[in-house]
């Protein structure tokens, strides 16, 4: 069949360089697998009996499209806890995972807005979220010494020439780095003064060690700041595609509306597991979060050793290691050749930049990089 | 905005959102069947939650379940499709069909879809940028999409036709020749057919149902999209999937990727359980909506009330237009007066609101109970004229 309109289809999808940006893995796909934003974690036999319960019990049906009510109060203790907000469950939409609050977030609190300030270098899914629906977007340089995160007078910058809504990780995706408290109160102060708003990113805020500064913190009823984020991180439920959007009631009826119109809900099991990690999380992370701690400070004197520049980090689930020139592109295929994967930087718009997940094995990948490139 | 302005899926949701305040509420409006999840298809997620929980979900799905999905079409639908490249796993068929409407549309595009269709058609399109383009159907006819109503409302803008069999909300199924007489209208303008299948087991009487991508010619043509909720009883699970040719499959795998990643894992495997385990709950379930439809078509005869004869689905649509109001205000009033959900017609077509739509998604008894207060409801209404 000789078909215009499919060839017309296919034309104007094959055109579209953002949506067509490679998505990292949610989760190793085995051990050498250090490319994926989540890390296989064990999962708790009282998660396994909590979501089993709810579905031989009948929690097998649609459920409220933003999320059942005792998983929604339990993010919102939790980003109050951690921040300092005031954030009530009316604010808290449950996502299918972390795409799907990169997306929701992005379409739907731009038809706000005339454009939308993006990172130069930032997670491959926000640029495939973009292609979806054309979005007027403009970049904000980055400062590779600190990890890669915008800078603050960049922010300033586009504030001043009229842009009034930013996408900002913190954590940094690709390298961990994240802002400091006065930095975060900084670009508060940008977003109020010039009636903007932010959607942050803190879905590695989990891999902190000591005090993590959120933007929920400065705005605390968070009235124009959106927070993203994975749920429960290192629970163990990465492949259970669950995730959370924070942000003013005002705009999560819009977001809450196009859930509706995407998947009607987030999968009961998914969430009621959630809802058990929820107890968990306190008892079982911060053991989780010391023992990669070490294991990244320990790589960190590995890379040193073989001649790497590791970027500047904080979030302990991530190793970004700097490889000027060909040398990250030839890094990265030998270690495909040794059997590993790495998320390469360029995804994020840093091609010098190779990323692993902290593991068991990215001592022996790191070595493997070694050979001829270090 | 005010009760009465509302339409379309955010009137729904209100009802939806009362219904819940009223404790022998009769739910008679969402397509969420009643029945729960079979048992074997729980234990398998259980399983997956001990041995699989950590596997790597890629965009388009497990192979396993999309090789699953692939016989299923093939037994089912009778459409040829290799589970590599034409198969996509979907967080229920109303992401696969948020999906398919962003693959096909650029804005501006037509796309042609027989009303009265389910809601959130119109939503997806709007996203897209697409334009939905109508084509009215009858009662007199049982809602029958008629192809030469279609093929007049091709226009040079027209890049896709939206066929769903069984409809909803008019229950009505597409025949053979009809089917066959829609796809050579997409050929012979070059269109696109997006298929929703979700109902395609629930077909009552002497009809048949057609998928259009398993007629000469149509798989190329066509993205056909179904899911477990309905059949399985698993609409908490949200698992849908789509298929439809490679080339264009690659590119709602990229879609699928961008939109949310991938369908929760626990979820695949209860979906592989589904489609590869026994049947016989959905035959069992089958039996019982055939056995439900007449209980809801014989009360409705018994009030003289009109409807499109329901060919398959899970659901009548039924006239109410002699109260004299519209389907809104009756719908309220029902659920408001006799605690009975039932969907205004209006959510589904500007030219139907004196229909409701009700679904027989209930156990036996409290259907009848349900009929009897509708009853109750219409004399109401009735001995104020």
């Amino acid at each position: 069949m000789t078909s215009q309109t499919k060839a017309d289809i296919l034309k104007r999808h094959q055109a579209n360089a953002r949506l067509n940006v490679p998505l990292l893995p949610q989760v190793m796909q085995n051990s050498q697998d250090l490319s994926a934003d989540g890390l296989a974690s064990p999962l708790d036999e009282r998660i396994i009996a909590a979501a089993a319960h709810a579905l031989e019990s009948g929690q097998t049906h649609y459920v409220d499209v933003p999320g059942i009510a005792p998983l929604r109060a339990a993010l919102a203790e939790h980003l109050n806890s951690l921040s300092g907000a005031s954030c009530q469950s009316a604010s808290i939409l449950v996502t299918a995972g972390m795409q799907e609050s990169r997306f929701l977030t992005i379409q739907k609190i731009s038809e706000q807005y005339e454009d939308i300030v993006i990172p130069a270098v930032v997670h491959p899914g926000l640029h495939k979220a973009l292609g979806v629906r054309e979005r007027k977007i403009a970049s904000l340089p980055v400062d590779e010494s600190k990890g890669f995160l915008p800078t603050i007078e960049s922010m300033a910058q586009a504030a001043r020439a009229g842009r009034r809504l930013f996408y900002l990780e913190s954590p940094s995706r690709l390298s961990g780095a994240m802002y400091a408290a006065d930095e975060v109160e900084a670009i508060h102060q940008i977003a109020v003064e010039s009636e903007s708003a932010v959607i942050w990113d803190q879905g590695l805020a989990a891999w902190i060690v000591g005090d993590y500064a959120s933007l929920a913190s400065c705005d605390s009823d968070l009235a124009r700041t959106a927070v993203i984020s994975d749920v429960w991180p290192g629970m163990g439920l990465a492949s259970w595609f669950i995730g959370c959007i924070a942000a003013p009631e005002a705009w999560i009826a819009p977001m809450q509306s196009q859930k509706q119109i995407m998947a009607i809900c987030t999968s009961t099991a998914a969430q009621y597991a959630a809802l058990e990690a929820a107890q968990l999380y306190a008892e079982s992370h911060p053991k989780r979060l010391r023992q990669l701690d070490r294991l990244r400070r320990a790589l960190l004197e590995t890379a040193h050793q073989a001649g790497f520049e590791a970027v500047d980090g904080d979030a302990v689930n991530i190793l970004a290691l700097k490889l000027p020139g060909q040398k990250a592109k030839t890094g990265l295929a030998r270690l495909r050749q040794a059997g590993f994967e790495a998320a390469a930087g360029s995804l994020f718009g840093a091609p010098d930049i190779i990323r692993l997940n902290v593991g068991d094995s990215t001592a022996q990948a790191i070595q493997q990089i070694e050979g001829e490139t270090a | 905005m005010s009760r009465q302005k509302k339409q379309g899926t955010s009137l729904l949701y209100q009802l939806i959102g009362e219904a819940r305040t009223y404790d022998d509420a009769i739910i008679m409006g969402r397509g969420d069947p009643d029945f729960d999840t079979p048992e074997h298809i729980v234990a398998a997620a259980k399983e997956a939650m001990i041995h699989h929980h950590a596997d790597y979900a890629p965009p388009q799905g497990l192979l396993a379940l999309r090789q699953a999905i692939a016989e299923r079409v093939k037994r089912v639908n009778g459409i040829d499709v290799d589970p590599e490249t034409e198969v996509v796993v979907t967080n229920g068929g109303q992401e696969a069909l948020f999906l398919m409407a962003l693959a096909v549309t650029a804005p501006g595009d037509e796309m042609i879809v027989p009303e009265p269709n389910y809601n959130t058609y119109a939503d997806s399109l709007a996203f897209a940028g697409g334009i939905k383009v109508d084509v009215p159907t009858y009662p007199e006819t049982d809602f029958r999409a008629d192809p030469q109503d279609v093929r007049r409302a091709v226009t040079d803008k027209t890049r896709a036709l939206l066929l769903v069999s069984p409809n909803n909300p008019a229950a009505s199924v597409i025949s053979p020749d009809d089917m066959q007489a829609m796809l050579n209208i997409a050929v012979d303008h070059d269109l696109m057919i997006l298929a929703d299948d979700i109902y395609d087991l629930f077909v009552y009487d002497d009809f048949v149902h057609v998928s259009p991508a398993s007629l000469p010619g149509g798989k190329e043509r066509t993205l056909t999209l179904n899911a477990l909720s309905k059949a399985y009883s698993m609409t908490g699970w949200r698992l849908g999937w789509i298929v439809g040719p490679a080339d264009v499959m690659a590119r709602v795998t990229e879609l699928k990727a961008a939109v949310s990643g991938g369908a929760s894992i626990i979820s695949q495997y209860a979906g592989i359980a589904a489609l590869t385990g026994p049947q016989e709950p959905v035959e069992q379930m089958a039996a019982a909506y055939r056995r439900r439809r007449r209980l809801v078509l014989d009360a409705l005869d018994a009030m003289g009330m009109k409807y499109g004869l329901p060919q398959g689905g899970q659901f009548v649509f039924a006239d109410i237009g002699f109260t004299g109001l519209d389907s809104a205000q009756v719908a309220q009033r029902m659920l408001t007066e006799q605690h009975v959900l039932a969907y205004p017609g209006a959510a589904f077509s500007k030219d139907r609101a004196n229909y409701l739509r009700m679904t027989f998604l209930q156990p036996e008894d409290k259907l009848q109970e349900g009929l009897e207060r509708m009853k109750t409801a219409m004399q109401n209404i009735m001995a104020e004229k």
